[in-house]
């Protein structure tokens, strides 16, 4: 039995599973892109819980990672040889104030469920992701952006207050006025200078119903006009697009010929709406320029806000949901995004679309606040994601490949959404952060200066020392 | 039949190879259409190169009109360079590192707009594509 096993249950309420106890889910994450052993699984019951593992892990020199629904794909939600710490078992949904527009939620809780709850007050979180089974805390360290960000930023942006266990175990209240570093270092953080416990969510009503108006466009550069113009229309509530190829035969590509596409853009503009009072159609569209306008939908919102389950459901189905995806996502320029989105999509086999996609989100720059969320300046920006899956015994025929995906959006002056597969080196990772960097070692060094919190992603300096009690 | 690297009958070779290859057309429709579009590619002297050699190649709207060593690294009649070192340029021209990697990570070193040159990739892909392709003999150390 490990040594540290019967001090570490006593530490703490929760539960503790040791390496023999767990699956190989626990030991990745959905990227599955690596294979990581923790030395105990914890399940905190409380906040005085995650303090007490901070306290556990600092005494004897163990790193501590935190683990919501491991969506990401680099080597965050893993751990290996300390504390791999289920954030899920943080999940009680606490108080509405419906005058304030928030609720008081743990860390742990998952969108989808919260979602639900406020349902019946005609609630909702300002900004979903797309994927509604991940965690508050996971996506707040993230920065959490969906197809209302054009209005509204990420989720870290619309938070009014947290409570974070700090690396040195402190139980720490934060807002944008109160412990403000703190809570903007916490925002997007990745985890890095303290653990999210609680957040205060700041919400938005919402009406019962949605219209959702599917547009294509033949044209990159009409359909970006287009977004850009339906963002500053002010009409509509949610905008997503995704890229979609049309297979038209093989072609050499280097010499190899390969499947190719001709790409076309699915835009999906919604409104929200209250029964007896459904939209204006043509005032809505007028000065869109679709190649096509497919279809009309209305469907009750909180089905729009799990549009994506379907998708979700197929790729489970299909088995690809046990592929690799080493997902890479990017926020571009407005000024360089159609050339970086033809460049990469030219040699995009339309494959891609077999258990993955391409996804690409207008924005607005000035809507977010955060500090960690990089992303070029600029009013518009364009978010571009390319999302495979991609069977294990072929990651080293397109790892390159997709290492220049990242590096060319890189040249094109994009910033990297973190969530994805992210093979930087301790340059790109300064370049990335760009002044930030040196306070965000700042905010290591005063937050978490023994370095145990989230180790092995961003590459701060760490004391090295020996596990204690190594079995 | 194997040609030698460097030689007049190897440039020629190229200039053929790229006008009779319909992904270089397609690629490179509208690589140097507006802009200078010749290319200087730079082999640096190293351990299996005793000295530098430069190739200009005319390159505009998916043709080649013309390929030749030169001695001027520097030939002003290139609107773009790409220089490594000739070892580099080997493992590209081997297909043991592709060409865009060696672009993107600096290991190729470019002059020129570097934008323009981010909006043809595949032209310029192509274009190694078709030296790749020929039946070289090199230098050797």
């Amino acid at each position: 039995m490990d040594p540290l096993y019967a001090p570490l249950v006593a530490a703490v309420e929760g539960t503790v599973l040791t390496p023999d106890q767990l699956t190989s889910e626990h030991r990745t994450n959905y990227g599955r892109l690596f294979d990581w052993t923790p030395r105990f699984l914890v399940r905190p019951r409380t906040a005085k819980d995650v303090q007490a593992l901070v306290g556990f892990a600092r005494t004897h020199h163990l790193s501590l990672t935190t683990r919501g629904m491991a969506h990401s794909q680099s080597q965050l939600a893993i751990n290996r040889d300390g504390l791999l710490v289920d954030m899920t078992s943080l999940g009680a949904i606490g108080a509405v104030d419906p005058g304030a527009l928030t609720v008081d939620v743990e860390a742990g809780v998952i969108w989808r469920d919260l979602v639900h709850h406020l349902k019946r007050d005609g609630l909702v979180p300002r900004v979903l992701t797309n994927n509604l089974g991940v965690t508050v805390g996971g996506t707040l360290a993230m920065a959490g952006i969906g197809v209302a960000s054009f209005q509204y930023g990420s989720q870290g942006d619309n938070v009014a207050e947290m409570d974070v266990v700090t690396g040195e175990g402190k139980l720490v209240t934060c807002s944008p006025s109160k412990n403000a570093e703190l809570f903007w270092g916490a925002i997007a953080g990745l985890g890095s200078f303290g653990i999210i416990t609680r957040a205060r969510l700041t919400l938005r009503r919402m009406k019962p119903m949605t219209r959702t108006y599917y547009l294509l466009y033949d044209d990159l550069r009409v359909f970006l006009d287009d977004a850009r113009r339906a963002m500053d229309s002010g009409r509509f509530d949610h905008l997503e697009s995704w890229g979609a190829p049309c297979a038209q035969g093989t072609r050499p590509v280097g010499g190899v010929r390969q499947v190719f596409a001709k790409w076309f853009y699915p835009f999906h503009l919604t409104v929200e709406f209250d029964p007896g009072s459904e939209p204006d159609d043509k005032a809505l569209l007028k000065g869109l320029r679709p190649y096509d306008n497919l279809y009309t939908d209305d469907c009750p919102t909180i089905d729009f806000l799990e549009r994506m389950v379907p998708v979700f459901e197929l790729w489970k189905k299909a088995g690809t949901w046990e592929f690799m995806h080493p997902w890479i996502e990017c926020i571009l320029p407005w000024e360089t995004a159609a050339d970086c989105i033809e460049q990469v999509l030219q040699d995009t086999p339309p494959g891609i679309q077999v258990g993955g996609h391409v996804l690409l989100w207008p924005a607005k720059g000035a809507t977010s606040r955060s500090k960690n969320f990089m992303r070029p300046e600029g009013d518009n920006l364009v978010g571009f994601g390319l999302l495979p899956a991609v069977p294990q015994r072929f990651w080293g025929d397109v790892k390159e490949r997709f290492a220049n995906v990242s590096r060319l959006m890189l040249a094109f002056g994009a910033k990297r959404y973190l969530s994805g597969w992210v093979d930087f080196d301790a340059d790109d990772w300064k370049a990335h952060f760009g002044a930030r960097w040196d306070e965000l070692v700042s905010l290591k060094r005063t937050y978490d200066p023994d370095g145990i919190l989230n180790p092995g992603f961003l590459p701060f300096e760490a004391p090295r020392r020996t596990p204690a009690g190594t079995p | 039949m194997t040609i030698l690297f460097g030689s007049p009958a190897w440039s020629e070779a190229l200039r053929a190879e790229i006008n009779r290859s319909s992904e270089y057309r397609n690629a490179a429709a509208k690589w140097g259409d507006g802009f200078n579009g010749n290319v200087l590619l730079v082999f640096d002297a190293d351990a299996s190169l005793p000295r530098r050699h430069a190739l200009l190649v005319e390159l505009a709207k998916g043709a080649c009109q013309g390929a030749s060593f030169t001695d001027d690294p520097q030939d002003p009649r290139a609107g773009f360079a790409l220089r490594a070192p000739f070892s580099v340029w080997k493992d590209i021209l081997d297909r043991k590192t592709l060409a865009a990697t060696a672009m993107l990570t600096g290991k190729l070193k470019v002059d020129g707009d570097k934008m323009t040159l981010l909006k043809h990739t595949a032209a310029h892909r192509s274009l190694i594509g078709c030296a790749a392709s020929l039946d070289t003999e090199y230098p050797t150390a």
